[in-house]
């Protein structure tokens, strides 16, 4: 590492803001000033919902969700969702090869839809984006993630959870964490998402307030790739036209189990 | 380094002017994209005060930049990540070719990055036999056809589906077709085995998190996802002044930014990125390495007038409004960076003699400081840009622009301030004005080097009456 090419570089910057030589100044200091009363009165707000205030998240989010094209479907309980999912796996044909295969995250909510089961009798295999973890996987770990690189890619579907769902925007937030690969939200060409209706939050800045001040998400921090997803892949390159599927999946559909 | 064509502004501007196809598509553009955004702001609960949140936290960042840039530097090592500072393109250029060399890379999937474009990034990978292949659609076009984007985020706005239909059925070999869901099929089929190939990913940074050390990307279409997740080594580029100091700061900026682009509550993907795959990841890239560039924006940020430019977030809003861009497109600006913004920024960059007509060709008409998510003035800095033309200026090495010109207005300054000799300077012209060819009482033509205000126009002579005159009469027989 090159910390003489940095030193010059922040060197010229501090140069060009006039600094005085032996000025000192902290991140701390420099965030913007918001105060802290008010996002902690926030914090409470969240995690103290009722489950009406919830339901109306939810009208909200399935309101938002048609602007962007994503498939809101809510279900009592995991039953009915992998019903619900063997049915769209029964109806979407795949889009590169003619084998239909699924991918999904190693997740408590994904491990209670049974899919392998469900969809064993159809003969459809459902991968899991997880690492083995006995000694010659540890051993062969670059083989062994080819091998999962290739089930995302021939998987015409992947199924993920999500850590949490924003009402005001139809927006997914996902972490990247062991067994929950970043490729099976973008690759497959359906997305499939399963969340619980206590994940659903208002607004973005809800996001940002629980992020800063919820003590589990501050101590895992924002993980190596935090991303939002709100619907399905899109562009307007050619004359502003909008199309769906540019290059990430074309069809997003979102499953919240309402628990009633 | 790019190529600048600054010089040919009025010529590329005519030939813009002239090409109906690409007046049709500029219209179109700006009816929807300005006018969404126009819209989309209406509905924010804070309205366009958020714009002034959004600059006072932007603002914030520049003024503590060294601060932000170390803080960012630490924790995306701390992340795994390699950091490198590069003071200009070359040096840029070659950090990422060595990072290509080490890995033994043929091939590059590249997401939209107009600072890759300012540094010629394209160019010199492909010189060193990288293959390099533009991911996002409007740009991967712009490269089949050979030539440069001309919008921040529309690259190919100048191009009709027809031209598209038939640059497809010449380079990817598929029948022709001028249907833009069929057309964008053809290129997700080519780009994925190109992601699927390539063994680097190279992508831009929208705002870096000093708190958490992590780029942020953004697009609509998932190829930025792709091309950091599947190739084994990640590239970020980083103009210095793209980084906010925390957290906190993401909220307003990124209910802005989609509103401001693309008239959206929120774009399709954001992605966080901070550091390699972790060993008992499934997927990511195993190295991933920062560039943060200043290629002259130090230059910038010394000067006070216009230090307020590096707030710009690069979502070309300002252009969507634009009635100078509307007519001209962006080829005409003469590099990466075109509309009201590219007016500033690109004389900055290159020279403001050199790239004079880009600030003389606005026209200061306030639309861009309206629309623009973080409050930029641009009017003021275009009349900063015009001063130092007209009076030269030894820091930014600026030569007069036109020293008859400035001879003109000094006299002219000097003929008003004085009332005698003002009238005396009325009656001379009232009686040499005969002189001049006229039709229908207006005048035709002016003697040079005022021949330019009757270049399209005719103009009223000089009365013999003052306005003095008038208003006493006037006043005297209501
Ligand atoms: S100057 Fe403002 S409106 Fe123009 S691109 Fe930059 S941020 Fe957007």
């Amino acid at each position: 590492m090159n910390f003489s090419d940095q030193n010059r570089f922040i060197n010229n910057v501090r140069k060009a803001l006039g600094r005085s030589p032996g000025h000192k100044s902290s991140l701390q200091e420099i965030f913007s000033i918001k105060t802290v009363d008010e996002s902690r009165e926030l914090y409470e707000k969240i995690k103290t919902r009722t489950s009406t205030q919830r339901q109306k998240l939810l009208s909200r989010l399935i309101n938002e969700s048609k602007t962007v094209n994503l498939n809101v479907i809510c279900l009592k309980n995991a039953t009915s969702v992998s019903t619900s999912i063997a049915g769209l796996v029964r109806e979407k044909e795949p889009e590169w090869g003619s084998r239909k295969s699924l991918t999904a995250w190693e997740h408590p909510l994904i491990e209670k839809l049974k899919l392998t089961e469900v969809l064993a009798d159809r003969n459809v295999p459902v991968f899991c984006s997880k690492l083995r973890n006995n000694k010659e996987a540890v051993r062969d770990r670059n083989t062994e993630k080819m091998q999962i690189r290739k089930h995302v890619i021939d998987s015409y579907i992947g199924v993920t959870s999500a850590d949490f769902c924003i009402a005001d925007t139809a927006t997914l937030v996902m972490k990247t964490r062991p067994g929950q690969g970043r490729l099976v939200s973008i690759v497959p060409s359906i997305h499939i998402a399963v969340i619980e209706l206590k994940q659903i939050l208002g607004n973005l800045k809800e996001l940002f307030i629980l992020l800063q001040h919820d003590p589990k998400e501050k101590s895992e921090g924002l993980t190596n790739c935090m991303t939002f997803i709100s619907g399905p892949s899109k562009t307007a390159d050619i004359e502003a036209t909008l199309v769906h599927g540019a290059h990430g999946p074309r069809e997003v559909y979102l499953y919240v189990i309402t628990g009633r | 380094m790019s190529q600048i064509t600054t010089e040919k502004y009025k010529d590329e501007a005519k030939r813009a002017i002239k090409n109906p196809v690409l007046q049709d598509a500029l219209s179109n553009l700006q009816e929807r994209l300005g006018k969404g955004a126009v819209e989309a702001y209406k509905n924010l609960p804070e309205g366009h005060r958020l714009r002034i949140e959004a600059h006072d936290i932007r603002m914030n960042a520049i003024e503590n930049l060294d601060v932000l840039l170390k803080s960012l530097a630490e924790n995306v090592r701390r992340n795994g990540g390699h950091v490198y500072f590069a003071e200009d393109a070359l040096s840029a250029v070659s950090h990422c070719l060595e990072i290509a060399r080490k890995h033994n890379v043929k091939t590059a999937v590249k997401g939209k990055s107009m600072l890759t474009e300012e540094i010629g990034l394209n160019r010199s990978l492909e010189a060193a036999g990288i293959e390099v292949v533009e991911t996002d659609l409007g740009e991967y076009i712009v490269q089949l056809a050979g030539e440069h984007p001309s919008h921040i985020i529309a690259p190919a706005i100048h191009k009709t589906r027809k031209e598209i239909g038939k640059l497809f059925s010449e380079k990817l070999l598929i029948h022709y077709t001028d249907d833009p869901p069929a057309l964008t099929r053809a290129a997700r089929k080519a780009l994925r085995d190109k992601f699927l190939a390539a063994d680097m990913g190279i992508s831009g940074c929208n705002l870096a998190c000093a708190e958490t050390g992590h780029i942020t990307t953004v697009s609509n279409e998932g190829n930025i996802r792709m091309s950091t997740t599947l190739p084994k080594v990640h590239v970020a580029f980083m103009g210095m002044e793209r980084v906010v100091a925390g957290l906190n700061d993401y909220d307003v900026l990124f209910r802005l930014l989609p509103r401001a682009a693309a008239a959206q509550n929120m774009a399709t993907y954001i992605s966080y990125i901070g550091g390699p795959c972790h060993k008992d990841q499934v997927d990511g890239p195993e190295e991933f390495h920062l560039i943060i560039i200043d290629n002259g924006r130090t230059k910038i940020l010394a000067d006070e007038e216009f230090r307020e430019i590096l707030c710009c977030i690069r979502c070309a809003a300002c252009l969507n409004v634009c009635p100078v861009y509307r007519k001209i497109g962006g080829h005409s600006y003469g590099y990466p960076y075109c509309g009201p913004v590219g007016s500033v920024v690109t004389p900055l960059l290159v020279g403001i003699n050199r790239a004079k007509d880009l600030c003389l060709g606005e026209m200061l008409c306030g639309a861009c400081k309206e629309v623009c998510p973080v409050n930029i003035d641009i009017p003021k800095m275009l009349l900063g840009l015009r001063a130092k033309l007209a009076d030269g200026d030894r820091k930014w090495n600026v030569t007069r622009a036109s020293l008859v010109e400035k001879a003109l207005y000094k006299t002219w300054s000097w003929l008003i301030r004085n009332r005698w000799t003002y009238d005396l300077f009325l009656r001379l012209a009232y009686f040499s004005q005969k002189f001049l060819p006229q039709k229908g009482g207006m005048i035709r033509r002016l003697p040079p080097p005022l021949h330019g205000w009757t270049g399209k126009r005719d103009i009223l002579p000089i009365s013999i009456e003052t306005f003095k005159q008038r208003a006493k009469r006037i006043n005297l027989n209501p």
